[in-house]
């Protein structure tokens, strides 16, 4: 038998007290973005804070409420958590009641490390989508070696290969969304507002890009954006982003390249 | 126009079918008045259309206007597509969204085919498209990146045939709209032929007499 790794961006939540003004908040961010966060890898941060079992158990059936599935609490010791709740994560003391074999397991703790120094790339420009000054939601890349389940975009046409640039072929329609921590996305045909192209590296559109647009997110300072029309709802290099409002107004229409230079980003005509 | 309902798969579709009084070859299968589109399976309709596909040579099916669950049954056991838009953005992007859809939730998709599809502009005013208050065909295009199969003038022609209760095609042959429409319709019949798009047509006379009633 043999397990496949598949990466994944996963939401950090940590809650704080008291608890009910914290829901609101997230009541908030999901009436503002009312897909945040489905079909997304969400985890449960709650170190230092020394929550008693009941609380938590409160807090996930608050969440659960809301439709919102977490994969795994951090900062919880596996053997105080109860049955039914999602596994203990990242924290490095998996108990050993946990079935290592156990394919589907995502909590597969011996071969999933969590990459913290990516916590802040998609942190910030997915953040930023909701309320850029919310600090509630933040981003943080998994890298896991697990058979887990099919990947979380149902209308991406394009299976991922580790590593590897991926190219696709065909438009992006508004409410797709490719997903590529490992490398380079290439899209040929336009991508339309509404969708959204995450790459762990550069980004190339050979078309239209309208909607949103992030590359480097596993922390690359040098992937670039290209496109040959720029009229992008929002650009991210490194988690560092931009929205349209903030684009030079010379530029948009017109082919262009986008790199991260001296922590801002740099926008640039492509002749 | 047909749609199924799960009243009309219960009753063998056949005898639910409707003859059109006008045109001989033409059947409808209207949904029921009686229950809502949430009355519809998933089997319902697969069944409902597997059945008309031995009879017919074209299943035309009409598909709630959205993104909902009606559209996405509707859409579901077709070999081929129409998108129908109007020139505004909100429009243009649900149809992104169901192109989208087309080359994933379908059975052409999910049997690793790919669906072809046709887009077809209606309520295009040549006046309000030149002033910049509605998208230009071409935007339409670009951002949808479809082929074009046709482009229906807003006109009261449409309003007028439908209070007759009749296609705009039958009451009034010689209007814009009829014209597009049986344009678009040789084109989805395999002919080649040139998207009219509609110009404004006034004739000397008219300028003369708007430019006096301002």
């Amino acid at each position: 038998m043999k397990f496949k790794g598949k990466s994944f961006i996963a939401i950090v939540l940590s809650p704080e007290q008291p608890f009910d003004a914290w829901f609101k908040e997230v009541d908030r961010i999901i009436s503002r973005s009312p897909g945040f966060f489905i079909d997304r890898p969400i985890i449960l941060d709650v170190r230092g804070t020394n929550i008693p079992i009941e609380d938590l158990e409160q807090l996930l059936d608050g969440l659960n409420e809301r439709s919102i599935r977490v994969m795994g609490i951090d900062g919880v010791s596996g053997t105080r958590l109860k049955k039914g709740m999602p596994p203990s994560f990242g924290g490095g003391r998996l108990a050993s009641d946990v079935a290592v074999s156990e394919p589907d397991t995502v909590g597969d703790k011996d071969n999933k490390e969590v990459l913290s120094a990516d916590a802040s790339a998609v942190a910030s420009s997915e953040t930023s989508l909701v309320n850029p000054k919310d600090g509630d939601v933040n981003g943080q890349s998994v890298n896991g070696h697990t058979s887990a389940k099919p990947d979380k975009e149902t209308s991406d046409p394009v299976p991922m290969e580790e590593g590897a640039s991926i190219v696709i072929p065909e438009p992006v329609r508004s409410g797709q969304s490719i997903l590529h921590p490992d490398g380079d996305v290439t899209v040929i045909g336009s991508v339309s507002s509404g969708a959204e192209i995450i790459a762990g590296g550069s980004i190339h559109i050979y078309g239209a890009l309208r909607g949103r647009a992030l590359a480097g997110v596993a922390g690359k300072d040098n992937a670039r954006i290209f496109c040959t029309k720029l009229d992008a709802e929002l650009v991210s290099i490194n988690g560092l982003y931009k929205v349209a409002d903030d684009f030079d107004a010379a530029l948009r229409n017109s082919p262009a390249q986008i790199r991260f230079e001296n922590e801002t980003l740099v926008f640039e005509e492509l002749n | 126009m047909i749609s199924s309902t799960l009243y009309a798969a219960k009753r063998r579709s056949s005898t639910a079918l409707v003859r059109d009084k006008k045109l001989h070859n033409l059947f409808l299968l209207p949904a029921s008045q009686t229950r809502d589109k949430d009355a519809l399976t998933e089997e319902g309709v697969a069944s409902v259309i597997n059945e008309l596909r031995m009879y017919f040579d074209w299943v035309i099916c009409d598909s709630p206007a959205g993104i909902e669950r009606g559209a996405t049954l509707a859409m579901r056991h077709a070999d081929e597509a129409i998108i129908v838009s109007n020139p505004e953005v909100s429009s243009v992007r649900d149809c992104d969204r169901i192109i989208g859809l087309l080359d994933a939730k379908t059975k052409v998709a999910e049997d690793g085919g790919r669906m072809p599809k046709h887009l077809m502009i209606t309520r295009y005013d040549t006046d309000r498209a030149k002033t910049g208050d509605m998208l230009a065909t071409d935007d339409v295009v670009d951002i949808l990146s479809v082929p074009l199969i046709g482009v229906v003038p807003e006109s009261k022609d449409v309003l007028k045939a439908s209070n007759v209760g009749l296609p705009v095609t039958l009451s009034d042959e010689n209007s814009p709209p009829a014209k597009a429409y049986m344009e678009a319709t040789r084109r989805l019949l395999g002919e080649n032929i040139p998207v009219t798009i509609p110009e404004e047509k006034k004739s000397l006379f008219g300028k003369l007499f708007k430019g006096r009633a301002a």
